[in-house]
Formats: C-alpha cells, structure tokens, sequence
C-alpha cells in the first residue's frame, strides 16, 4: 500500500517534469521564431516600413486659345467655378458623409429651373437614400443582421441584406435639404483616390466659390478651383474647321484610349475630336501640373512635391481672316439663297455653294465657307468643311492643266492651233465644244473655254493624232496615267495636305475608255474638292509651285495678359510640296489665257475691276442619284481665279454643284468670285486707311 | 531546508516578484502605446485603469489565499454551474439587455455595477478547478488503475469541460475554445492515466488530423467548400491567413501589420515612445508587438523569460506540493498560462494562426488580469500550504 501510494506520488513529480520539459521547447521555439524575425528579418520589415509609395495626381490647365489672323479671339476659355473632391487615401463612406454634410452647408446641388431639379430629384433612388440611411443609423441598421446570419453571408450580402431591411417608411421623410447631402454623396462616391472628381461645375455662383474656399479646412479634399469651356465669340462661323472637344462625362474617346492614355492623358480629360481641335491637340492641350504624393505604409502622406509645373496649353493664329470670313459666308450664302429661290423648282437638289480663299503663294487660308440649305429644316448653316470633304466634276475650270500637261508632253506648243469641230468616237455619243469654233489656238481654247482642243491634246496623249469620225481609238501607253500625273502635280486627285485631320482627295473613274479619258480632259469624270481646285488655281498663278495649304499661321505662347497674344512659338512657314515640270514660259502662257478668259472671256464681268483677276470658269455635267436611280441632269457652276494676274496675293475656288438646267441659269459662280475678290481688295483698303488714322492719332496723341 | 510548521503564511516570493514585475510593465507598455491608440480611445485612461485592477487583483489574490485551498473543493461545483450559466446567458442572448457584442463576438456580459465581464475568462479557473476535483475523486476510488478506469477519467474529464468548450467555441472564440483545451490536455497529463491511454489518444488525434490533411490534398474542392460553408469558415479563414497573410489580407493584415511592427524592432528596439506601424487594438491581445517594437529582440527576450520563469516556478510548486490536489490546480493553470503565451506571442511572429488571446498580465483587460492574478492567487494558496515533513 505504502510502496503503491510511493510510486503514485512519484509518477506525478515526473509528469510534471515532462511538462517542464515541453514547456521549455515550446519557449525555446518562440524565441528562435522571435530572433528569425527580429534579428534575420528585422533589416527587410525595416526596409518595407520605410518603403513609401508614390503617387502622382494631375491638375488639369485650360487648353489654349484660337485667334484669327488679326489676333480677334475666335475660341477662348471660358472659366467656371468648380467644386472639386480629390478623396485621401483610405476614406471612409461615413467620412464623405461628414464632407457631403458640411458642404451643403455652403453650395445648394439642386437647379434653378424647377424642370430640372425634380429630373435631379427623381435620380435619387431609394438605394441612395437607404444607404444614407444606413451611413446616419449604422448602430441601429447593423443590428438587423443577426450574428448567425452574417456568419453565412459575404460582407456584400449582408450589406445589400441589411439595406433590404430598411423601410421605405424610413427613408420616406426626407426633405430637400436630405436630399441635397445625399447628391453631393453621389459625386463624392465617384472619385477615386486622389483624384480629382468635379462635384459641382455647372451653375457654381461666385458667393457658393467664396464660401466653399473659406471653409476648405474643415472638409478635407473638398477643393474651390476654375475649370473652363470653350467659348467662341464667332458663334457658328468657321465652327466645322475649328472642331469639338469631348466634355469632362466622355473624356478621352474610347474607341482610342490607349493612344491617350500612352501620352499622358486622364481618363475625364476633354480632348480635340475633330477639325482643328483635334489637328492641333497636342499644342493646344497644354502641360498637366503633376504632383506627386508620397504615402507611407501606414497611408499617411508624408510628402507633396510639384513634379511638373502646369502651363496651359499654347495658342493657335489661324491664317483665316474672321472679318473677311464672315463677309465671305454672307456673299456665299445670298447667292446661294438667290439662285435657290430664283428658281426653286429647277433648283430642287442645289443645296451648297462652296468656296475657298486662299494666298497661292503661301498657302494660307484667309477664309473658307461652305453654305448649306437644310430642305429639311429649310434653313441655311455653315458646313465649311465641305470645302474639304466634298469633291465634285469641276468642268473646265481644270483646262490650264490639261494644257499644260498638253505642252510638257510636247503634243502642242504655245500658239498650236487645232480645228474645234464635233468628235464622234466609235460606241460614244458625239463630243463638242458649246458651239463649233473652227481654227483655235491655245489661247482662245482657254478663253472661250473650247472643248475640242482639250480632246486633241487627250488623243494625241494617247498617240492619236487624226480626228476620229465613227473610228475606234486605240490607246498607246497609258494616256490615263500620263495626264493623272501631270494633274496631281497641281494637286488635283492628291491630297492638298492641309493641316486637317481629314480631307477628300475626289474620286478617280477606273474605266480607261477613250470617251472618258476626253472627258477627263475638261473636268467632267475625276471629282475634286474646293480646296483642291484652290491649290491648283494658286500653282498656276504663282508660277508653278504646288503650296500647301494651311489653317493655322503660328503657335503662340500662353500669354500673361487677357488682352494681348504671347510670344511665338513656331511660325508655320509656307511649304513648297512641289514645283510643276512644266517651263515658265508655258505657265506664263496659261496665265495669260486665264487673263484673257477674265477680260475678253467666259468671265468678263471681271474685265474693267483695277485688281486685274485672271482664272477659269468651268460647267460639269452633273448627275443627282438616288438609291441608284437617276433623279436629274444638273451642273456643277465652277469658278477658279486669282488677282492681280501679274503678282497674285489671294486665289479662290467656287463649286456651286448641282443647280438646274437652264439658259437663264444665275451665273452664281462668278457673282461669289466676283465677290470674294471685290470683298478681299475693299477690306485691304479699308484696313490701309484705318492704320493711316491710327498712326495719325497715336502721332497726335503722342505731341 | 525546514519551513517551520508554523508560518501560517510560507509566500513564494519569487512568484510575486515575476508577477509585480509583468504588471509593471504591462502598465508601462500601455502607457507607452496610449498616445498611438486611436480617437475613440481618448480620455480612458488605460495604464492608470491597469494600476487599478492590479490592485483590485491584489486583494482578490488575498481573498483567495485566506482559505485553505483544499476548502475550494466544497464551492467548485458552484462555481462551475455559475460560470456555465453565464455562458449559456450567452449562447441564448437572454436576458438580451446584458449581453455584450464587440468585434463580432457575443464574449461580454455587461452587469449594472460591476461593469462588463467575460465569462470565458472565469470559466478558464473554474474550469481547472472542477477538472482537478473529478480527477482527486477519481484517483481515490481506483487506487489501482486499468485501461478500463483510465478510460472513465477520460470520461469523466470530457463531460465537464466539452459543454464550457463547446459553449465558448460558438460565440466564436476560438483562442477560448483552445485555452480550455489546453487546461484539460495538461491535467490529464498529469492525471496519472497510462501512457499507453495517453499515448493512444494523441495517436488517434495525430492519425485524424493526418487524413483530414490527405483528404484536403485529394479533394482540395469539395473539403474547401466544406470548410468555407460550414461554422469553420471562421477558422479556416484564419488559417489561411496564417499561412499566406499577403495573399489573404481580410484575416492576414493583421499578421502582417504585427510581423512589421516586431520585425523592424530588431535587436535593440527603436526606443520608448517609437511606433511606425500601426495596429488596431494594441493594448490589448496585440501588446507584445508594442513591447517587440519598442524594446526590441532584448525586450522581447527578457519578457519571454519572465514568463518562462513564471511557468518554471510554478512547476517547481507543483512538484513540491505534496498533495495531488494541489498539483492538479497549479498543473491546470501551467496549461491555461502557457498556451495563452505561446499563442499570443505564437501569432504575432508567425508560429501559430491568428486567434483572440489576451498576453496574460500583460494585456489590457479587468476580467482578464483578475483572472490571471486569481489564478496566481491559487498557486500561491497551494504553495502556502505545502509542508515540508522531514520524514516522508
């Protein structure tokens, strides 16, 4: 018994040994785990601690301003006041409640206009307001869940489960003021961190601005800045060739997100979508002010550096003139209007009168308009950027090329003269000139604007040099590619270049027959733009240089003051793309029939003006289709010239395509050139006289 | 060597040394980690409520070595039927007007006066109380044991503590729920039951745990849905966590928040007042980290071996007790003191998952630290109260 009782109170001591013993492994592990951490890894936590992120946050700068050549505004900004939010790193819901709160306080979220502001208020769901309800209750809203439900639920279930479980009755009593807190919530909810997200841009007064500003301390990323709108003085006037810019809902456009985002864009930034907005995006666009936040592990930000200072974005000097511009829409659009109304019925599918002005020997565009007549609204608008993208059958007004061309090649040479009389190839319907006009030269050719010459010099193009009576031409090389040639060096049938996101550069008939090729020759099978025509216009009077054409003049600093232009930045020079093949001697020749058709010619309203204009009238026979069913014959009325003849300083192009058969037809072409050109040489005498004032009042003002 | 029979009181001084010492610094650490604690804690003045209950614990400590402990045996079965009533006051959420929920954990009981109270905290001591009573019966009945009496211990020992386990486990407390198994794992270590039955058991645990293991591998699927659906999901999210916290960081942020703050203490520590990781509740379960932080791998050390200390002086009485009874308290309290330990400083570097376990006497907490200063109370009971006889 004894000796039992012995070994059972031994065994206790020993078991309690073997307790000690697991005991002590169990705290020797702990301090070996505790000397891995702290003394092998300790260096690594250190530097993970110290590690910091960074964090980089764009301010958004006003984009840059368009000017016209005279320095008139034509886009400018405009501000608006801003409430923005830019959330801190790790914000809470309740806290943008508190933010939401005290801010509207200061700003009221709801429209003027009564329409608006229940559209506004219908917006608000009843999701909102269970949430808002959720974020003023949560002791309250937390307790409908029990415990034993939430254990099976995700944290999103038992979110969505407990808002399910607010009453409409709850959130029923909520009055304007309710309501405006939980708008501002809405906004606040959309930002991402540190980011700014607008919360209020439209309608902001500046007493709202003052306000909000003053009281930025207590609501912390909340923030009163400016942001801008474009703004354009000129109304509707040159607004196609100027172009749009997404606004801050589309921001960057999706379709080519990645372009932007690679160059540096936000998701909300406005960018150029269109004309020249979009041409000269990265000008306009400015430099972002870039700032960089260092946050800590913890989320503290412990740092606020500028990175990159901000510059809005630079300024554009257009080469169009707004004053010239606005009387040149005015004269396209009344006589667009005249002949319309003068015959309505005949005139049913004239619905444009385009025309371009440019400098033939820069290249500048002092002003290009394109009326439209809308049948359906029945009103005229501005659609100048047909003058780009429309191409239509210029009729003769291509025939200095095709003389030109007729020279180089060496068919003909100044002072040819070739028997105008009906052609009658085999399979193609007789070909003529308006009237038979027997033994011409080159000259006259042009100034009677003789069709049949232009047909001899396409045959003998293709090798053929008698006058086919029923007979069959048979071509020798490629006629067709010889004369495309010669014409795309005036720039017809290639693109002008100019400084636009996009331009037509007409279409090309693919049916190498010889009835059309003749057709060719006097404009009426390739079609060609405005500006095309204007291109091929400037060549010919200044001497043989194909000049590109442009919208914009210079690139000009930001500048300090609102009334002034910044300094340049660039200056687009005059860009040569080529120089024709063809001698001086037989362009002067051209000149010189262009200045005849002026004077003697199909144009001579021009003859007794002093500017001394010169150029080319043309007629194209046209067709209107629909679904592809004829509807009408019509014709294209063209005009191309330039003044003076002999030291041209502006060149213009007229397509008024479509307007009806008739003999008592308004000569609409040359009323607008005749226009363009009366307008161009007014306003320049208008403007030496003024700056004859002007210095005599700034000499008078100064003694 | 003779403690003379007389001394009514034989006081371990060494216990009470360590004791007073980790209440000095646990006072000190909250007080060091006060400024860093968040809004909500303004003006509670924690290190100042800490003093406190340790004087409160202080006088409970001599209330509960005025009675001889052998006395404990007549009240155990109350105790224990308290404690089970307050937790099922818990598990039925009635009367629901002083049941306490925090941290998704229904662990609180708040009384009018006294404040709020965890009743698994006071479970942990009646618990080994009562185990250490089944097991003195026990002993006295089968003085000759067999597989067969061992058997009925067992028994015996597992319907007293699985309904408190059981109760504590669904709250959910699992640093609870594991605290009690511990208690009971290292009474019956000491039980006197045969290695063989000891031996068996943990043969069949390690077996069970094998094939669950196999099985997870083979069916990652179906055993991971399982575990997400079930009430393990808790657990296993836990796990998880521990084995990979930046993969998980819902149940692993923690860990890692805990695993920068200790790491980049490194040797020395970076000096009173200095924290650059922060981390919620830290006065609380997560203290050590602030200790770690502060004072470094020497600080931690020397903390650890206080509470090595602690245990090993504990043991020593347990082992000069020589009546079973006592040993059996103090063995149980060894367990409850070294798993909450292990665990706590365990999850914080990365040893064991993440579970809710106050540092004893280190940690902030009124139920908590009475607790602990109780359980003291109780092996410097036993320790008073064990004679040295000349003869034996």
């Amino acid at each position: 018994m004894n000796k039992k009782k012995k070994k059972k109170k031994a065994q206790l001591p020993f078991r309690l040994n073997i307790l000690f013993f697991v005991v002590f492994i169990l705290f020797s592990v702990l301090i070996l785990q505790l000397g891995v951490v702290q003394i092998l890894n300790g260096e690594s936590f250190q530097e993970e601690i110290d590690r910091t992120i960074q964090d980089t946050t764009s301010v958004p700068v006003p984009r840059g301003k368009i000017y016209d050549r005279n320095h008139n505004v034509v886009v400018d900004n405009e501000a608006l006041y801003a409430i923005t939010y830019t959330p801190p790193k790790g914000v809470q819901a309740d806290d943008r409640l508190e933010v939401a709160e005290r801010l509207a306080k200061y700003i009221s979220m709801f429209d003027k206009d009564p329409k608006e502001k229940k559209k506004q208020i219908a917006r608000i769901t009843d999701r909102d307001k269970k949430e808002y309800w959720y974020l003023l209750h949560s002791d309250e809203a937390e307790k409908r869940l029990s415990q034993k439900e939430a254990a099976d639920m995700e944290p999103g279930e038992q979110y969505q489960t407990i808002l399910d479980r607010i009453t409409e009755e709850e959130i029923s009593h909520y009055d304007e003021q309710d309501l405006e807190i939980i708008l501002i919530k809405k906004e606040l909810d959309k930002a991402y961190s540190l980011t700014p997200q607008i919360v209020k841009n439209n309608g902001v007064t500046p007493e709202e601005y003052a306000r909000v500003a003053e009281h930025l301390n207590e609501m912390p990323g909340i923030n009163a800045t400016t942001d801008w709108n474009r703004a354009y003085p000129y109304k509707d006037t040159v607004r196609s060739i100027i172009g749009n810019i997404t606004d801050e809902k589309r921001g960057i456009p999706r379709e080519s997100m990645e372009y932007y985002l690679a160059k540096g864009y936000s998701r909300n930034d406005r960018v150029g979508i269109s004309g020249l907005e979009e041409q000269y995006e990265d000008v306009l666009r400015g430099r972002k002010e870039k700032i960089e936040y260092t946050t800590n592990k913890n989320g503290q930000v412990v740092d606020m550096e500028t990175v990159v200072k901000g510059e809005r974005g630079k300024d554009l000097v257009l080469t169009i003139d707004m004053e010239f511009q606005e009387r040149l829409d005015k004269i396209v659009r009344e006589e667009l209007k005249k002949t319309i109304n003068k015959l309505p019925s005949l005139n049913r599918y004239l619905e444009d009168a385009i025309a371009v002005v440019m400098n033939p020997k820069t290249g500048e565009l002092l002003g290009v308009s394109a009326q439209h007549y809308n049948r359906k609204t029945n009103k005229y608008e501005n659609a100048d950027y047909k003058a780009l993208y429309d191409a239509h059958r210029p009729g003769s007004s291509v025939k200095g090329a095709t003389v030109l061309a007729g020279y180089e090649e060496g068919v003909i040479s100044p002072g040819t003269r070739l028997y105008d009389s009906p052609i009658k190839i085999k399979g193609t319907p007789t070909m003529k000139s308006y009237k038979n006009m027997g033994w011409v030269d080159d000259l006259y050719a042009l100034e009677k604007s003789s069709n049949v010459y232009m047909f001899h010099i396409a045959l003998r193009m293709a090798g053929e040099y008698s006058t086919p009576n029923n007979t069959p031409v048979n071509f020798k090389g490629d006629p067709f590619l010889k004369m495309r040639n010669y014409f795309s060096q005036f720039g017809l049938g290639v693109k002008t270049g100019v400084d636009f996101p996009y331009e037509s550069s007409g279409f090309k008939g693919n049916a190498p027959l010889a009835g059309n090729l003749l057709h060719y020759s006097i404009g009426q099978y390739d079609t060609y733009t405005a500006l095309q025509l204007a291109q091929y216009v400037s060549t010919i009077a200044n001497g043989g240089y194909r000049v590109k054409p442009h919208f914009v003049k210079e690139i000009r600093e930001p500048s300090p003051s609102e009334k002034d232009v910044g300094p340049v930045f660039r200056t687009i020079h005059p860009e040569v793309l080529n120089r024709i093949q063809m001698k001086d001697a037989y362009i002067e020749r051209v000149q010189k029939g262009f200045r005849r058709v002026f004077t003697t010619g199909t144009a001579s309203v021009f003859a007794n003006e002093p500017y001394k204009a010169a150029g080319k009238t043309g007629t194209a026979e046209n067709e209107v289709y629909k679904d592809g069913k004829k509807l009408a014959d019509t014709e294209n009325h063209i005009l191309v010239g330039y003044a003076p003849y002999d030291d041209p300083e502006v060149a213009f192009a007229v397509i008024i395509p479509n307007t009806g058969l008739s003999s008592s037809q308004h000569p609409s072409n040359k009323t607008i050139g005749k226009g363009i050109l009366d307008t161009y040489f007014e306003l320049k005498e208008e403007r030496a006289k003024e700056n004859v004032t002007d210095a005599k009042e700034e000499t008078e003002s100064e003694e | 060597m003779n403690q003379s029979n007389h001394t009514k009181l034989n006081l371990d001084s060494t216990l009470i040394f360590i004791v007073i010492l980790l209440g000095v610094i646990s006072v000190f650490t909250i007080y060091s980690i006060e400024p860093t604690l968040p809004a909500k804690y303004e003006g509670y003045h924690f290190p100042i409520k800490q003093a406190v209950w340790y004087v409160l614990g202080g006088i409970a400590v001599i209330f509960v070595m005025l009675i001889d402990y052998d006395r404990f045996r007549q009240i155990t079965w109350w105790l224990y039927g308290l404690g089970m009533v307050l937790l099922l006051i818990l598990f039925f959420n009635f009367p629901s007007s002083i049941v306490y929920e925090a941290n998704n954990a229904v662990s609180w009981i708040k009384f009018p006066v006294l404040g709020t109270i965890q009743p698994a905290e006071i479970m942990k001591i009646f618990l080994v109380l009562a185990i250490a009573d089944v097991i003195t019966r026990h002993n006295h009945k089968y003085v000759n044991r067999t597989v067969h009496s061992d058997l009925g211990l067992l028994v015996k020992i597992a319907i007293v503590s699985l309904p408190p386990m059981g109760l504590i486990a669904v709250q959910p407390d699992l640093g609870g729920f594991l605290v009690l198994a511990a208690i009971a794992s290292a009474m019956i270590l000491v039980s006197g039951i045969r290695w063989r039955v000891i031996f068996s058991i943990i043969g069949v645990g390690i077996g069970s745990l094998a094939v669950l293991f196999v099985a997870y591998k083979l069916f990652p699927g179906s055993i991971g849905t399982f575990l997400d659906e079930s009430v393990f999901n808790h657990v296993a999210s836990r796990f998880y966590g521990w084995i990979d916290p930046e993969k998980y960081p819902d149940s692993g942020f923690q860990l890692v928040y805990a695993m920068l703050a200790i790491g980049s203490g490194q040797l020395f520590g970076k000096g009173l007042h200095t924290f650059e990781v922060y981390i919620p509740e830290r006065h609380t379960d997560m203290i050590f980290t602030a200790i770690a932080e502060q004072f470094g791998f020497i600080g931690a050390s020397v903390v650890i071996t206080l509470f090595f200390l602690l245990i090993y002086r504990m043991i020593h009485i347990g082992i000069q007790s020589n009546d079973s009874y006592g040993s059996y308290l103090v063995t149980g309290l060894i367990g409850m003191f070294t798993y909450q330990i292990v665990q706590n400083i365990g999850m914080s570097i990365q040893l064991l998952p993440i579970t809710g376990l106050p540092l004893p006497f280190l940690s902030y907490g009124g139920t908590s630290t009475l607790t602990y200063l109780i359980a003291i109370g109780i092996v410097l009971n036993v320790h008073s109260r064990t004679r040295t006889f000349m003869f034996d």
